[in-house]
């Protein structure tokens, strides 16, 4: 794994409820030194570190994501229950410890008591007390560890008060000789589990009514009222007041809608509208880099290489970078704030007719910047069949690596003094591969039981955490592990298949024979690369698959254009670039190749190619096309099978045929060409 | 019988028991839906489903669904 973990030292491994403070805590802990990794064999990420060095602990500290309970109810929780019983590479953890809420504390002990039940050295870390002190509430610590059995230590989260004390039980506890309380681990029950909750339940409440007091210097008829609520468990129980006001606006009936709408609407725009010139830098700079390579290796086949092979597919790769990473700090914040949890509350109910989830919302909206961030982001829904569903129409979301083609494809339609016609279109592609997105999805609904093949109950629990300032600390990490993973993910295989397509591109012919006499330098290039372009093996290919291109009035170099989309999308750009062999006349890489598809004519004929039907046809396929390789292979992780991203590729790329087929014949017959 | 679904906006009540048939059954009593806990209905989403129930501190959300399983004092 890494340097700083050493599998000698014991382990001790951090727990808690969702919203418990745990991160937090996990932070005072370790500092900033840790690391990212996955539980083996999984995708579920953790973090593992050693404690800052100034506490003298030498212990192995991972990370956990959060559980209310021992009892797994997802996939996810499923991986990181069995870890936390005997992790595959550290073993049982000598220590635990577990985060609550003081100003919910009966749900939070749940877990504490289960952990306990299991055998486990717990030490309780009780966080919040601030709000619990703003009910006017305080804890009896001591009391409170006689009666739950197991260590208590007060956190505050914002000021690190009680870290130091913590860390002192720590040691004290890494003294103790067994790994376990009490004999052997004992996991906790499925069968027998909701009469043992209810008990633990009874015991958690018997405990707080006695650890639970009011603030004694109220002393006042208020307070005296106060206690006698007490006795009915009442007034500690409120949920924070703010946050009802709060949602008593962003949760409105109808005032709810409005500003989901408008955090939505303005999510979506920011990915696009931030991101597009930082794009179009990452762009440019790597066009510049591939032409300065070039320029300077010399005419050989290892310059064409590292110039259209290596460098541009690296920029394909990278261009997407700051659209996840926005995408990423935006959805960070949200989350942070507790925002994320009612717009999954307030859309629930229409996704849930087209049988998915109000927790499919943040992976659908992550699926318009990249499929694949979007796809793991599923793994927090519970239910099988709708987590399923929800990675089945993912790539219907118009994802980020559409846009270069979509704006190609429209600037071909569009002359540039019409800009904001062609702004309209590319509205209404999108709001055209919305709506479509919500019919299939209703249609694979409805056939579920052949495609996704799970049956499972759908339910929505969901809590609404406090309302909370974000951390811009935890959203940037958050941010930087996503952004990490689409590049692991992603990167080797955009980069491997564009190496590929490059050398169907060069071989065999890498020197052609073109008659010089008639040609100046520039002429004679460019006679050469479109001479070794159509002789190549994509061309052969190309050729092979041409009758099936010919219903679309295609020829075989938008075939192959087609084919190297497989490998991600904005490919089709840079794949016309190389076999119409765009040389730099023109000022930018885009106006030479719609320069070089408006003088495109179909072989042996002196029809145009490109039309505004073909061109159309194109962005309809494109709206539905199952293309991305890595969208494939991280479909087939996700769910363990290949058989949803083969259903995807046949059902979305045969859809996408067939719509096209008709785009283009259907204009055709209108006289359209 | 009133369940929790019944519940008009501010109101509070006491739960009596929750339907074991129910497939949630489990994650419903772990979330703290347990008898004797006081909830409120805090809120209600556009169409009237999901529910939000103030319960043991903080607020859960609930499918109506889910919430008629919850039976009420």
């Amino acid at each position: 794994m890494n340097e700083i973990i050493a599998d000698t030292s014991p382990l001790i491994t951090l727990v808690g409820p969702p919203n418990s403070g745990k991160t937090t805590l996990f932070n005072f802990l370790s500092g900033k030194n840790f690391k990212t990794v996955n539980y083996p064999g999984s995708t579920i990420e953790y973090n593992a570190t050693n404690f800052q060095q100034k506490y003298g602990i030498n212990a192995n500290l991972l990370d956990s994501p959060g559980i209310i309970s021992l009892v797994p109810n997802s996939p996810d929780e499923q991986v990181t229950i069995d870890s936390l019983y005997t992790h595959p590479k550290f073993g049982i953890p000598k220590l635990i410890i577990v985060t609550a809420d003081a100003s919910q504390l009966s749900r939070h002990l749940l877990l504490v008591q289960q952990l306990k039940q299991s055998n486990f050295n717990v030490i309780v870390a009780v966080t919040m007390i601030d709000i619990l002190h703003k009910k006017g509430f305080r804890i009896l610590r001591e009391e409170f560890s006689d009666l739950i059995g197991c260590p208590i230590i007060k956190i505050n989260g914002r000021t690190g008060e009680g870290v130091d004390n913590l860390v002192l039980q720590i040691k004290s506890d890494l003294g103790k000789t067994n790994n376990l309380s009490n004999g052997k681990l004992e996991r906790v029950e499925t069968s027998l589990h909701a009469e043992k909750i209810l008990a633990q339940y009874k015991e958690i409440e018997e405990i707080e009514s006695q650890i639970i007091v009011p603030i004694a210097e109220k002393k006042d008829l208020e307070s005296a009222n106060e206690k006698l609520n007490i006795l009915n468990n009442a007034l500690n129980n409120k949920p924070d007041k703010y946050s009802l006001k709060l949602d008593s606006i962003l949760l409105h009936k109808y005032w709810g809608i409005v500003f989901f709408l408008l955090i939505t609407g303005a999510t979506f725009t920011s990915i696009f509208w931030l991101a597009l010139p930082i794009m179009e830098f990452v762009d440019e700079t790597f066009a510049r880099l591939a032409n300065f390579a070039a320029s300077n290796l010399g005419v050989t086949w290892y310059s064409d290489l590292i110039a259209d092979g290596i460098i541009s597919s690296v920029g394909a790769v990278l261009v997407f970078i700051p659209q996840i990473v926005i995408l990423f700090l935006i959805l960070g914040f949200l989350e942070d704030t507790g925002y994320l949890a009612r717009g999954a509350m307030l859309i629930d109910r229409p996704l849930s007719k087209i049988g998915l989830n109000g927790r499919s919302f943040v992976p659908m909206l992550s699926g318009f910047a990249c499929a694949i961030p979007a796809m793991m982001a599923a793994r927090t829904i519970s239910n099988k069949k709708e987590r399923l569903l929800t990675i089945f129409i993912i790539p219907l979301m118009s994802c980020s690596a559409r846009l270069p083609v979509y704006a190609l494809l429209i600037a071909f339609l569009i002359p540039k003094e019409e800009a904001f016609i062609g702004g309209l279109i590319f509205s209404f592609i999108y709001l055209f591969s919305i709506i479509s997105s919500i019919i299939i999805a209703a249609l694979i609904n409805k056939f579920s039981k052949n495609i996704i093949k799970v049956e499972d109950s759908s339910s929505f629990i969901l809590e609404l955490p406090t309302y909370k300032l974000p951390k811009l600390q935890s959203v940037l990490r958050n941010t930087y592990a996503s952004t990490k993973q689409y590049l692991k993910e992603a990167g080797p295989i955009i980069i491997s298949f564009s190496i590929i397509l490059w050398a169907l591109t060069y071989f065999p012919n890498t020197n052609p024979q073109i008659d010089k006499n008639l040609l100046n330098g520039v002429e004679y290039e460019d006679a050469v690369q479109i001479e070794r372009v159509s002789t190549s093996y994509a061309a052969q290919i190309g050729r092979f698959i041409e009758p099936i291109m010919a219903p679309l009035g295609m020829d075989w170099r938008i075939g192959v254009s087609l084919i190297s989309a497989f490998v991600a999308r904005e490919v089709f750009v840079s794949s016309l670039a190389l076999i119409f062999k765009i040389t730099g006349e023109e000022e930018t890489l885009r106006d030479s190749i719609l320069d070089a598809m408006r003088n495109a004519k179909i072989a042996g004929t002196n029809e145009d190619l490109f039309t505004p039907a073909t061109i159309l046809g194109l962005i309809i396929f494109f709206v539905f096309a199952m293309q991305c390789l890595s969208t494939i292979a991280v479909a087939k992780k996700e769910t363990g099978h290949w058989r949803i991203p083969i259903f995807q590729v046949l059902i979305y790329s045969g859809f996408a045929y067939f719509a096209a087929f008709i785009v283009v014949n259907g204009l055709r017959l209108l006289g359209i060409q | 019988m009133k369940t929790a679904a019944d519940l008009n906006f501010g109101e509070k009540a006491i739960i009596n028991d929750i339907d074991f048939n129910h497939p949630s059954f489990r994650r419903i009593i772990e979330i703290g839906f347990t008898p004797g806990q006081e909830i409120e209905l805090i809120n209600k989403s556009v169409f009237d489903d999901p529910l939000a129930f103030s319960l043991r501190g903080t607020m859960i959300a609930i499918r109506k669904h889910e919430a008629e399983s919850i039976r009420l004092l």
